[in-house]
């Protein structure tokens, strides 16, 4: 069935739904609705991003977001770019979590070009994914924290020690890559970098000083009274709401949905290593909150089998770069999703053209942008301090859906 | 010298003596909320960074004067110079030592919740006069929060007024020092009406976990949005001498004021004032805000009533209890 | 009461971690080490003969996404060290301010006559100041520690495996899996040529004493 503004504007009535599209002469002129707009500059948009709150004081009765102010035309540039000088580029679309990125993109292009990945390779990329994973749900904890506490207060103290937390993660990557934030160390058919002596016990004594601070975590924020009560029954998105919007990760999982594409579409070292998914009842943030928590937990064994488990062996199965030219596609059209921290990031890519070593087309799905989505359905009915509270939660981040 | 002479000359006095604590203030809090974040606080401006409020107030001060467009001029520049009266105004009932009192009223818990219930007024004009809408939620937030935090306050501090049978706070420690502290005995209702008294002084002063009207990461910063300059100083050194002040209060009307072990003095109301003022901070650099409506929530429906019985309690105490128990 | 409860426990996991040692240092009083491989900026050392050893072949200044990468080959000449013929370049300019430190330049280069070092530059007032010229790259090869990866080695390590001819214990490949990567024994990362600068040992990919490889399932 087409899907016109029409038929979701039906959609939505029938299940009793918020109308996001509903006009604003439907409102009684009398209501004297506020409008105010939330962002681009604002501390808590999570990247540059606005939303247009129509407030009855301070309950928001329309929210319209508006995405593309950190639009930066990657998609066109990897058009520009051969095969193998994309990988960086890619790094600073979810910038929270590089290495996802890498991952799903040299994916794609190994799908495209039919090379095939060794097995060290497959199982260094899930550890490198899964120590990233919590690297990100940490960020997300400590900026979830200085939405609902505020930059000078309990807020800002969370994050810090989040952020000490995560220090030991980049740190680790900083020993294999040489870079802490932004690595460029896929390459198509497996690593640029291998691990060096030592690095076991590295991330083993890492990991285990983030698992004991989780406590301290759930302390101040999954325990605390004044979290529970800002983020239980705030923002409820139902799952099939989710589901039709194409919300996936954590979102879509703390609305009950059980769908994590390590399972059920493994790829790397997923079809050797069982995830165990987390999912939640509830929708609200707090469910959002708890389904974080345990995938941190879960990262954290991941990682641990992963590393124990890294077999030896090559860690590229296709010719190193040499040459900026060196990978031709002159047809084909691939896509690879994989389970990235905020959902399923996918690359669509198709070979060919006038120039086989640049792709014709490469499409990135961001997953943040599906969330954001369901932003006009859930903010209704909510306050200010919710909307910052549940825009948080979702954990978008703008570079991906911006690109 | 003539009473009011001697009034003014203590008044600056005491307003300067404030200022100079509200700068340590500002170290002590820098530095003890890096602390608990893991970190080390301000470090390079003078020795341990102790001049780096200093720097602050240079920096602030020094910054262009921006009025925005639209905004009401009088109620604007007013509103900063309001702020900072009244949080000192109150000040001049502090009951520091036996003999230094700026101005002993008789009903000088009158006076302080009446000059310190007056602070909503600049903080609504700023939000008003700002034509901003982040300001106006913010001042509207305020006057809600404020007004109705002024329930539990006057509830609380009329449990040691009930069991002193004094409106003057020196009075009120003069008794403390002669029989116990309010905090210690009788514990109830003694001890909860401090906890009242912390919260409500906390919603008065704006601090997390009720500062909603400058909340931060909601509302860019709240009433304070449009204001540069001198004028932001004033405001950021108004909140400070509300809450330095309101721990003074409390230390006063609940942990016995000047009253201490080896004889009264100064010392002992400074200590006890910096004691609740660092804890005011630890608080506000561990918790998250509560929303505006979960805040007016937990005042009427929870602190009112239970301040309405704590004094209840307060006045049967004082009926009823044995002679040698009061 | 729950409530009180919760935020009692709160305040004392804030106060402990306030008697705890600090994470942070005092930069630029202390300076955190960092590690082997870390990148920032680049240097163009010198070959195993003591010349520069770039001969221009402007690899990377193709392979440089970001194009900041200038590269003014010269003239062939003799070499006044080896009295061969070879490759020179007159002048190589990298603008730092647009580089996003990816190391693309350093892998492709056979050579390895650009390499990465582990110090940042100073920061400067103006832009122009951050594009490093031939001077400053030269300057750098001595002055700055190298970071570990330089071309050779790092495409050696990336090749996937062959049939080694030396190795010391060389066993015969196991039935291989259809995949052309399939791996027969761990990858040699131990470059051929040694150079004169190298910072530490070459890495082992974590491998054990028995060089057997196991040849995945």
């Amino acid at each position: 069935m087409e899907m016109t503004r029409a038929t979701l504007t039906m959609q939505s009535a029938r299940r009793g739904r918020v109308d996001p599209h509903r006009s604003m002469r439907a409102y009684d002129a009398d209501a004297d609705l506020m409008l105010l707009h939330f962002g681009p500059q604002h501390p808590s948009t999570h990247g540059v991003f606005r939303m247009d709150l129509h407030l009855d004081g301070e309950i928001i009765v329309k929210a319209t977001p508006y995405v593309g102010y950190l639009h930066r035309a990657v998609e066109k540039l990897c058009e520009r770019l051969t095969y193998v000088q994309q990988t960086p580029v890619v790094d600073k679309n979810d910038y929270v979590s590089p290495m996802t990125n890498e991952q799903a993109l040299t994916m794609a292009f190994e799908k495209l070009l039919g090379v095939e990945v060794p097995r060290r390779a497959r199982w260094m990329r899930t550890l490198f994914a899964e120590l990233q994973r919590i690297a990100s749900h940490l960020l997300w904890l400590g900026t979830f924290a200085l939405d609902l506490g505020g930059a000078l207060g309990g807020g800002s103290t969370l994050f810090l020690h989040c952020f000490r937390e995560r220090e030991l993660i980049l740190d680790l990557f900083e020993e294999v890559t040489g870079a802490r934030f932004h690595y460029n160390t896929h390459l198509i058919g497996g690593n640029r970098h291998d691990l060096p002596a030592g690095f076991a016990a590295k991330v083993h004594s890492a990991l285990a000083i983030i698992e004991s601070r989780l406590a301290e975590y759930e302390v101040l924020s999954l325990d605390n009274g004044i979290f529970k009560k800002r983020s239980h029954g705030v923002g409820v998105l139902d799952g099939e709401l989710a589901l039709e919007l194409g919300v996936t990760g954590p979102n879509l999982r703390a609305s009950g949905v059980d769908h994590d594409l390590r399972r059920d579409a493994p790829y790397g070292a997923y079809d050797e290593l069982a995830v165990n998914v987390v999912t939640a009842q509830g929708g609200d943030c707090f469910a959002r909150t708890q389904v974080r928590f345990g995938e941190m937990r879960e990262s954290i064994r991941l990682a641990r089998a992963a590393i124990d488990g890294m077999p030896e062996g090559p860690i590229c199965g296709h010719k190193p770069i040499r040459q900026p030219g060196q990978a031709k596609a002159t047809s084909g059209q691939v896509y690879v999703g994989i389970e990235t921290p905020r959902g399923e990031l996918g690359t669509f890519v198709v070979g060919g053209g006038d120039t086989p070593t640049c792709p014709y087309r490469l499409k990135i799905r961001p997953p943040s942008l599906h969330a954001l989505s369901a932003l006009p359905y859930i903010l209704p009915g909510a306050t200010v301090s919710d909307a910052v509270a549940i825009l948080g939660s979702l954990d978008p981040i703008m570079g991906e859906a911006d690109r | 010298m003539s009473a009011l002479g001697h009034g003014a000359l203590y008044g600056a006095v005491l307003i300067a003596v404030m200022l100079s604590t509200v700068a340590v203030g500002i170290w002590f809090e820098r530095k003890f909320a890096g602390r608990m974040q893991s970190r080390l606080g301000p470090t390079i401006v003078g020795p341990m960074g102790l001049l780096q409020p200093l720097a602050d107030v240079v920096k602030l001060l020094q910054k262009e004067d921006i009025i925005p467009a639209g905004a009401d001029r009088a109620l604007f520049n007013l509103a900063p110079v309001l702020a900072t009266i009244f949080s000192l105004g109150v000040a001049a009932v502090l009951p520091l030592s036996p003999h230094m009192i700026a101005a002993d009223l008789d009903i000088g818990v009158v006076y302080m919740l009446a000059v310190g219930g007056l602070m909503v007024v600049p903080t609504f004009m700023a939000g008003w006069a700002s034509n901003n809408k982040f300001a106006l939620l913010g001042g509207m937030r305020a006057v809600a929060q404020s007004i109705s935090y002024g329930v539990p306050l006057v509830l609380a501090v009329l449990v040691p007024v009930i069991l002193s049978g004094s409106l003057s706070l020196a009075g009120i420690v003069r008794w403390q020092s002669e029989h116990h502290w309010f905090a210690l005995w009788p514990v109830i209702p003694g001890l909860p009406a401090f906890a009242l008294y912390f919260m409500a002084m906390l919603a008065e002063a704006n601090r997390i976990p009720f500062d909603i009207p400058e909340a931060e990461s909601e509302l860019v910063a709240g009433v304070t949005t449009e204001y540069t300059g001198a004028k932001f100083t004033l405001f950021y050194l108004a909140e400070y001498v509300h809450t330095l002040v309101g721990s003074a209060i409390g230390a006063a009307l609940f942990f016995g004021g000047w009253d201490g072990p080896f004889g009264p003095g100064l010392h002992w109301m400074v200590a006890k004032t910096l004691a609740l003022f660092v804890v005011v901070y630890w608080v506000r650099w561990t918790l998250l805000r509560l929303r505006s409506d979960q805040l007016m929530e937990l005042c009427w429906k929870w602190l009112t009533p239970i301040g309405v019985a704590l004094v209840l309690i307060a006045a049967a105490w004082v009926q009823f209890a044995p002679q040698g128990a009061l | 009461m729950g409530h009180i409860n919760d935020t009692l426990r709160a305040l004392w996991t804030t106060l402990r971690t306030a008697f705890r040692p600090t994470s942070t240092v005092q930069f630029p009083a202390v300076v955190r080490p960092r590690g082997e491989r870390y990148r920032v900026s680049f240097a163009l050392p010198d070959d195993e003969n003591g010349e520069m050893a770039c001969i221009g072949c402007l690899t990377c200044e193709r392979i440089c996404p970001s194009q900041v990468i200038k590269v003014k080959p010269g003239v062939k000449r003799e070499s006044p060290v080896t009295g061969k013929k070879r490759a020179y370049t007159d002048d190589f300019v990298i603008d730092l301010s647009a580089c996003i430190q990816c190391e693309l330049c350093v892998q492709v280069c056979n050579n390895d006559a650009i390499v990465m070092v582990r110090e940042a530059e100073q920061p400067m007032f103006e832009r122009e100041d951050l594009v490093l010229g031939f001077a400053r790259l030269r300057k750098n090869a001595t002055d700055r520690t190298r970071s570990w990866g330089h071309g050779t080695m790092l495409q050696e390590s990336q090749e996937p495996a062959k049939v080694e001819k030396k190795a010391p214990a060389a066993k015969p490949a196991p039935a291989p899996a259809p995949a052309p990567a399939a791996a027969s024994e761990p990858a040699k990362t131990e470059p051929a040529k040694t150079e004169p600068a190298k910072t530490e040992p070459a890495p082992e990919p974590a491998k054990e004493a028995a060089p057997a490889a196991v040849e995945p399932t």
